[in-house]
């Protein structure tokens, strides 16, 4: 579902519109109001992130104290006692093929749907967000028996049900990049003699490279943080991070090794999405197709 | 002028080029042979995705109905019956009821934060840049995750009832307790950031200029809320809404860790069944799997509906 969120795009006004908004300045009285209002979400959105930062440097903390008894990394050596390493090493593997996979197969099908001279394209497309409606469990359950039946290893498994409900995120984030990418460059550049492999990687892609990397970090999301499909498919033998996380949860008294698993689940995912912000930034069409003439036309013109 | 330079630039021969790609493109024959094989492209384009959800969603859901009607059983013959979904029929009304309880408190309260974050957005300055950051940092923490994060929090050894001094014999049963809170805090935690930041890029692309029109034509500020930025922020919330409430009323990890053992919601219910050793319980899960997937449409239809129904939808 996160496909709709606007990752690398500003979502607060500038600095100048705000403050040139005379008729909009806000009065003493809901300045106080927006303030509170902004603290409370701050602390609402911020606040179960706290005890997993306290209890990763937590070796003891007794219910009444106020912060941990006795500091320290016990966490981190039960955690990597427990196999900690290795299901991160699945996740991370799960998520990358997931997204390998995932994105230049919604790349190809939003490509095909924006361009048109498809049959049945409504049918074709809603095909394609389907698995966004329909509960995991469900497509597993039903699916276990065919599987099975045909002797599919069960990462194999894994990966076509992650594949299917990554689908959705990734047809959606590049039909809007294809909705904003103007198929006359590549005309273009045909015209002026390149072959279309090299309008592919030196036009096309290069174009659409903002799109791709959103998708591809949804993608990734969508393996690394799956728990319903790789405990069912894999029946308990694919031990993931967030497997590791649930038994641990599970049971009582082991709030450090949650923590330490927690965090490293967060970390990854939230790196990349700053290097998301940056990336998307850093390449924008706009900029790339507009520059040049803009720079140019002042110095060329008599 | 830049015109004149690429004029001036381009060799003789481009132009020659040029013109004969037109006259190509011109000729009729060889234009529906173009149309013919670019269809050709779209479908070779479309298939391997295609055919991986097609085979995931109606693969999913026919196999799931032809197992809960006994056509597929483990052992012995098949035989067209509905005992798999009046086996359990108390557990799965009351888990019906529950699933809906639950995705119905946590979509209302996950729009009504997220609509209001993204006001708070969308108004600018630091404290909006502050709330956008953590809200963005929230949405790709996984859900067992927060799920666990929430434990730590709010169960009675958690990190709240020792702030507030209070002992974890008296502290209320959030996590494993009667009212399910745990399970609907954490969705709304997770889902009201989803909804803050898409209203928020909805807002900021197109209500600013509509917002200060109102202004300058007097509109007072509860005025510019209610009849300015609420309708235009409508069909965005709405949409996040059938996404919430499908994902919840079908998400089984945070009801699993987070609630008690009875009443089951559906999802943990169904898998109770499937992991049950009785050979009945095959077909009783994917019954429950089907009322699950037929409730999540309806619920899809019904939003589809509302969303036709507002002004703004083209």
């Amino acid at each position: 579902m996160a496909m709709l969120i606007p990752y690398g795009q500003r979502v607060t006004p500038d600095d100048g519109t705000v403050t040139s908004r005379g008729l909009m300045r806000p009065r003493p009285a809901g300045r106080a109001l927006r303030l509170t209002v902004a603290s409370l979400l701050t602390v609402w959105f911020a606040l179960p992130l706290v005890p997993l930062l306290l209890w990763f440097f937590a070796d003891r903390w007794s219910a009444p104290a106020v912060l941990p008894t006795e500091w320290g990394f016990d966490g981190v050596s039960s955690a990597l006692a427990n196999g900690a390493l290795p299901a991160f090493g699945r996740s991370l593997l799960l998520g990358l093929v997931v997204a390998a996979i995932a994105t230049p197969l919604g790349a190809m099908a939003a490509r095909a749907l924006t361009r048109g001279a498809v049959p049945a394209a409504r049918l074709v497309s809603g095909i394609l967000l389907a698995p966004l409606a329909l509960p995991a469990f469900v497509a597993v359950m039903g699916l276990t028996i065919v599987l099975l039946r045909a002797r599919v290893p069960g990462m194999v498994g894994v990966v076509i049900l992650l594949v299917a409900a990554a689908l959705p995120y990734t047809v959606y984030t590049m039909r809007v990049a294809y909705a904003a990418h103007d198929l006359a460059y590549e005309e273009e550049a045909r015209t002026l003699g390149a072959s279309p492999w090299h309008v592919l990687w030196r036009v096309h892609l290069p174009l659409v490279v903002p799109g791709i990397a959103r998708s591809a970090f949804l993608a990734f999301l969508v393996g690394w943080s799956d728990y319903v499909i790789t405990v069912l498919v894999g029946g308990g033998t694919i031990v993931t991070l967030p497997l590791l996380v649930a038994s641990f949860a599970a049971g009582v008294g082991n709030d450090a090794v949650i923590a330490v698993l927690s965090v490293s689940a967060i970390v990854p995912p939230l790196v990349l999405l700053l290097a998301l912000g940056r990336f998307g930034r850093r390449y924008p069409t706009a900029h790339f197709l507009n520059g040049p003439t803009a720079s140019r036309s002042p110095k060329g013109s008599p | 002028m830049g015109d004149a330079d690429r004029r001036g630039l381009a060799p003789a021969g481009a132009l020659a080029v040029g013109r004969c790609t037109i006259v190509a493109i011109d000729f009729p024959s060889s234009g529906a042979r173009a149309a013919g094989s670019r269809r050709w492209v779209s479908v070779a384009l479309l298939a391997p995705a295609v055919l991986i959800a097609g085979f995931v969603v109606f693969g999913g859901v026919g196999m799931s109905i032809v197992q809960s009607i006994g056509l597929l059983p483990l052992v012995g013959e098949a035989r067209l019956s509905l005992d798999a979904y009046t086996a359990n029929a108390d557990e799965l009304l009351t888990g019906l009821g529950l699933s809906l309880a639950i995705a119905t408190a946590s979509t209302v309260l996950s729009c009504v934060i997220g609509l209001t974050a993204a006001i708070i957005i969308t108004q600018g300055r630091r404290t909006g840049r502050i709330v956008a950051a953590v809200s963005a940092l929230t949405i790709p923490i996984p859900h067992l995750i927060g799920a666990a994060a929430v434990g730590l929090l709010i169960s009675d050894a958690g990190i709240i009832p020792r702030m507030l001094g209070i002992p974890g014999t008296e502290w209320p049963d959030l996590v494993g307790g009667p009212w399910w809170v745990a399970v609907v805090l954490e969705y709304t935690w997770k889902e009201s950031a989803f909804v803050a930041l898409v209203v928020a890029a909805v807002l900021s692309s197109r209500v600013a200029r509509y917002d200060e029109t109102a202004a300058l034509l007097g509109a007072s500020r509860a005025r510019r809320l209610r009849h300015v930025v609420i309708p235009l922020a409508r069909p965005a919330v709405i949409v996040s809404a059938i996404i919430i409430f499908v994902y919840t009323f079908g998400s089984y990890e945070v009801a699993w860790l987070l609630g008690r053992p009875y009443p089951e919601p559906l999802p943990v219910l169904a898998f109770r069944l499937f992991d049950s050793i009785t050979l009945t319980s095959r077909p009783e899960a994917a019954a429950v799997a089907v009322i699950t997937t037929a409730v999540s449409l309806i619920v899809v239809a019904l939003g589809m509906a509302l969303l036709r129904r507002t002004p703004l939808w083209k």
